[in-house]
This record gives structure tokens, C-alpha cells and sequence, in this order.
């Protein structure tokens, strides 16, 4: 277990201070906080826009930033001769292989949760927004839930800089932290005062949009443990390659069954279908994910990823490292 | 007898191409073999076959044909590979972990509980001279100091086999001859060494055995107190030999 969490620990960290990650935290959350205020149409529900833009942000933000950390973490590791220094220890291939796809995943955990919280405060802020303009008031910002998003989302960086001038931590690494444990801080900091009818709807929100960023992040660790196990055999640029036409090639799955049930089913086997797990549709004018359905989808990630992080394991395992 | 630690029978490595054809012949039929205390020097020209035969002993490559031992075991075994430390040719560092933070990375792979670690990488930092810098990224390192991280990172779990490819790379004349002292002293205490070197004059200081590749195979070798007694030149005694044996 030791050595399991040595290198996972590793491949997060490593996951966290490079500087594309912290500029993925930044873009992505700084989107998701803006969103309510480039807020034009409502579609007769004032939380899809930042809802949908939440879940958007979720999925190409946290596939480009999974993407690049497997690649660092694994390929990189392998062709700069760091993996063969740990390999020639007592430590087993697969154990190495599933450890740091385990650190990506956990950096990704990190992402993920600092996009839900900045989501479900951008949902709550239009929403509130949209309540103050019905009265007649010309606003259309609920001013705390921007100041403690956004504010919050740069004021992490600026500490994040301090710590690094003062304290000589990483910057790119304490940024990611601090932005991420910024998100929750500023959602809480928002929940309305009052009794439990004002927090009420806050929480019901909460509970309808957490199964969907659920099942999406779910999505992409299939994704992540995908170009991990590419990246034991690939360069960078090839596992880009393959990981975008993996992400197209599952967009499309739908299509694809329907043209060929064969090679849908093909496609089905080794890849998420994204319509299957982009839900977002299914929680407009207050609808649901249902449990069932969470548990499923859930479920088949779960074993896509088990077949990608064996799949990983054994192309490692017969890889020689000179 | 002498417990073998090292046993190398008729190795031979070939590289393929993706077609698999031959792309070039690294390792010709090498047999050697270590004894438990040996500071054993592999010497050879660039290219002779030394880091691939290394590479081939840690279980990073597999032999195209014969067998190795490591400790009576397939060096696929992490039986095997847990009695070993490593100083690969290039210090092969993570950049963003500071020499402590390296210290207690390998020292976790190693199984070492996490305040044993903590000790152990104090006290190694200490012995290669690094102390004062224990808390900066090794990525801003020179690469002397780079190498005396990986160096102390190859002793953390006090290995009884010590692997050194090219261990004083890199380094001025005096961390050259730390690095030759300390050799000296894991020796004298028990630790079984195995050495690449284009640094004749400091092999035979500290080695008790040698073998010489060229081209793959084994052209030479035996007891360095034996080559110096035979060599009218004593100080040069093991450059004279290899560059008889290599011509």
C-alpha cells in the first residue's frame, strides 16, 4: 500500500504543477462563475444556462486537463527514464501503471468537485438574479454569489502567488488547491440566511444536479484510464490523437448503432457513449436524474475503467524500458 | 564458497525494429557473475553492452536469449528487486519534488514506514552533502547535485546490491571522490557493488573484480590486484590492460 500511495501521491502532485493545469482550473471556473452574468436567454428556467455551462466545463476542460496529466504522468515518466528508476525497485508493473492512473483520477476528483461547487453557485446566483429582475429591479447579478465565485476563483491565485513568493510553495500546484477549496468555501458562504424554506431550495437544487456531474465525471475517468493505458505504448501526439477521435467516436455512438449495431456494440464495449452520460437535458424545469439510471451509468464506467486500467497494465507489463 | 549474488549466463540482447527484424546486436553471449561484497567494475568502450546488460539484470529489458540470476532469482522477481538500489546513467528525477520529497518517494516504493523515511532521507542528505538544499525543487539542481540525490536515493532502502551506471557522470574531481569514498565505505561494510565506468583510473582504486565488454562480449576481466601485479606501469595498470584487450 506503501508504494501505491508514493506514486499516486507523485502523479497528482505531478498532475497539479504543471502550469496547463492551473490554467485549466482558472479558464474553467472563471467560465462557469461568468456565466450568469452573459445570461440573455433563460429558456424558461434561469439555472440551465450556468447548469449546462457547469456540465460543458466538466467535460472539455476536465478531458483536456486529464488528458495532458496521464500523458505527463505515464508517457512522459516512461520515456524520460523517471518510470524505469522506480520499475527496477520492487515494484510491480501493473502496481505502478494503476497507482498513477489512481493520482491522475484523484487530481481529476479535485477538478471535478471545484467545478460542481462553482456550478451549483452559478446556477443559484441566476436563479436569484432572475427572482430580483421579476420584481422590476433592473439586476440581473446576484452580486455575493460573483464577488464569492469569480472574486473568490482569483483571490485563491493571488494566495496562491503569496505562498510561492513567501513560502516558496508551488505555485501552479497551491493554485489548483486553493482555487478548488476556494469553490466550496464561496458555496456556503452563499447559502442563504434564514430558516429552512430559503435553504430549501438551494438544497433540492443541489441534490437534482449532483447525479449528473456525477455521471459525467464518471465518463471521464473512462477517458482518463483510456490515454493512461494509450500512453504506456504512445507519445504525447498520438495519444491526443487517439483519445480525440476515442471522444468523437463516442459522440457519435448513437449513429454508429444505428448504421451498424455491430460496430455500436463494439464501440459500446470499450467506450462511454456521451449522449448516454450528458444528462443535463433531463434537468430542465426542475427534472431529475433517477437513481436507477445514476447507478447504471455509474456502473458501466466503472467497468470500462477496470478493462482500461488492465488493458494499461498489460501493454506496460510487456513494454521493454531501455 | 562466496554467495553469488550476480549470475549472467550467455546473455545475448537484440534489438527489433516494429517488423521485428534486427536492428542492432547489444549483447553477445555474456557470462559473469558477482559475489556477495565484490565492487564488481562492467567496463567497456560506448556502446559495448554495458547499460544493456544492467538494463537486462533490473528486469527493464528481457534477454533475447540466456538466463540471469539476481539473488537465485528471476530478475522479474520483486523478491529479487526489493535487495537492490539503483543509480541509473542519467539522474532521472521528478523536477517538481524537492531532494527530501525524492528521498521519501523512493523510500515509500521501498515499503519504509513514513517516519523511518523521514530519518533515513535526513541522514542520506547529510551524508552526499545536501542538507542545506533538502527543501529545493531538484529541478532547479546542477546536475552534480542532481546526481548526488540520485545516488542517495539508490542507498534509501539500504540495499544489499548496489547497481552504478556511470556514478561519477557528471560530477567535478571532488564529488568524483566522494563518490569513490563512500563506494569504499558501503563496501567495507558489507554491500555488494556493480559498476559501469568509462573512469578507468578511478575503477581500479575502488574495484576488487572487473569484466570488459567490447562489442558485446566479454573481451577481458578478472581481479584487479591481479591485472596491477602483472602490469609494468602499476598506476595505469588497468588502462594499459583495457586498451590491450579492447584493441
Amino acid at each position: 500500500m506503501r508504494r501505491f500511495i508514493a506514486l499516486a501521491r507523485t502523479a497528482a502532485l505531478e498532475s497539479l504543477a504543471e502550469p496547463l493545469s492551473a490554467v485549466v482550473f482558472l479558464a474553467a471556473l472563471l467560465v462557469v462563475h461568468l456565466a450568469p452574468v452573459f445570461h440573455y436567454h433563460r429558456f424558461g428556467d434561469a439555472a440551465r444556462l450556468p447548469r449546462e455551462c457547469g456540465l460543458s466545463a466538466l467535460l472539455v476542460f476536465g478531458l483536456v486537463f486529464a488528458t495532458s496529466a496521464a500523458v505527463r504522468t505515464i508517457g512522459r515518466e516512461l520515456s524520460s527514464g523517471t518510470a524505469s528508476a522506480a520499475l527496477a525497485l520492487a515494484v510491480p508493473r501493473w502496481l505502478f501503471h494503476c497507482a498513477k492512473t489512481a493520482g491522475v483520477f484523484a487530481a481529476f476528483a479535485l477538478f471535478a468537485a471545484a467545478a460542481t461547487s462553482a456550478t451549483l453557485l452559478a446556477a443559484r446566483t441566476s436563479a436569484l438574479g432572475a427572482e430580483i429582475a421579476a420584481t422590476g429591479a433592473d439586476v440581473r447579478i446576484w452580486g455575493p454569489g460573483l464577488a464569492f465565485g469569480a472574486g473568490g476563483t482569483l483571490l485563491a491565485f493571488a494566495a496562491a502567488a503569496a505562498a510561492n513568493r513567501f513560502l516558496r510553495w508551488r505555485f501552479c500546484a497551491s493554485a489548483c488547491l486553493l482555487t478548488a477549496a476556494a469553490q466550496p468555501f464561496a458555496l456556503v458562504m452563499s447559502v442563504p440566511a434564514g430558516g429552512f424554506a430559503e435553504k430549501g431550495a438551494f438544497i433540492s437544487e443541489a441534490v437534482l444536479l449532483l447525479p449528473s456531474f456525477a455521471v459525467l465525471a464518471a465518463a471521464c475517468l473512462v477517458f482518463i484510464a483510456l490515454a493512461a493505458a494509450l500512453a504506456t505504448r504512445l507519445d504525447s501526439a498520438r495519444v491526443t490523437a487517439a483519445l480525440v477521435s476515442a471522444v468523437l467516436l463516442s459522440f457519435f455512438a448513437g449513429q454508429v448503432d444505428r448504421a451498424c449495431p455491430a460496430a455500436g456494440w463494439a464501440v459500446r464495449s470499450v467506450l462511454p457513449v456521451l449522449s448516454d452520460f450528458w444528462t443535463a437535458d433531463r434537468l430542465v424545469g426542475g427534472g431529475a436524474l433517477s437513481a436507477a439510471e445514476t447507478c447504471r451509468l455509474v456502473a458501466s464506467a466503472v467497468l470500462l475503467v477496470a478493462f482500461w486500467l488492465g488493458a494499461g497494465s498489460a501493454l506496460l507489463s510487456r513494454r521493454e524500458l531501455p | 564458497m562466496s554467495e553469488i549474488v550476480v549470475e549472467i549466463k550467455g546473455v545475448a540482447k537484440t534489438f527489433r525494429d516494429f517488423w521485428l527484424r534486427p536492428v542492432a546486436e547489444a549483447v553477445r553471449g555474456v557470462d559473469l557473475s558477482v559475489e556477495k561484497g565484490d565492487v564488481f567494475g562492467l567496463l567497456g568502450p560506448n556502446g559495448s553492452g554495458k547499460s544493456t546488460t544492467i538494463k537486462m539484470l533490473l528486469g527493464l529489458l528481457r534477454p533475447s536469449a540466456g538466463e540471469i540470476r539476481l539473488f537465485g532469482l528471476p530478475p522479474g522477481d520483486c523478491r529479487a528487486r526489493a535487495r537492490l538500489g539503483y543509480l541509473p546513467e542519467l539522474s532521472y528525477l521528478h523536477p517538481f519534488l524537492t531532494a527530501r520529497e525524492t528521498m521519501l518517494y523512493y523510500a515509500g516504493l521501498s515499503r519504509m514506514p513514513r517516519r523511518e523515511a523521514k530519518a533515513r532521507a535526513a541522514e542520506l542528505l547529510e551524508t552526499v552533502g545536501l542538507s542545506g538544499a533538502a527543501d529545493r525543487p531538484v529541478g532547479g539542481f546542477s546536475k552534480g547535485m542532481a546526481r548526488r540525490v540520485a545516488f542517495a536515493a539508490a542507498l534509501v532502502a539500504r540495499p544489499e546490491l548496489l547497481v552504478l551506471d556511470e556514478p561519477t557522470s557528471g560530477l567535478d574531481p571532488i564529488g568524483t571522490r566522494e563518490v569513490k569514498d563512500l563506494v569504499r565505505r558501503l563496501a567495507a561494510g558489507g554491500m555488494t557493488v556493480l559498476i559501469t565506468s568509462h573512469q578507468l583510473f578511478d575503477m581500479q582504486d575502488i574495484c576488487s573484480r572487473v569484466a570488459i565488454l567490447s562489442r558485446g562480449r566479454v573481451v577481458g576481466g578478472g581481479r584487479v590486484a591481479d591485472i596491477v601485479e602483472r602490469a609494468a606501469d602499476k598506476r595505469h595498470a588497468l588502462e594499459d590492460y583495457f586498451a590491450e584487450v579492447v584493441a
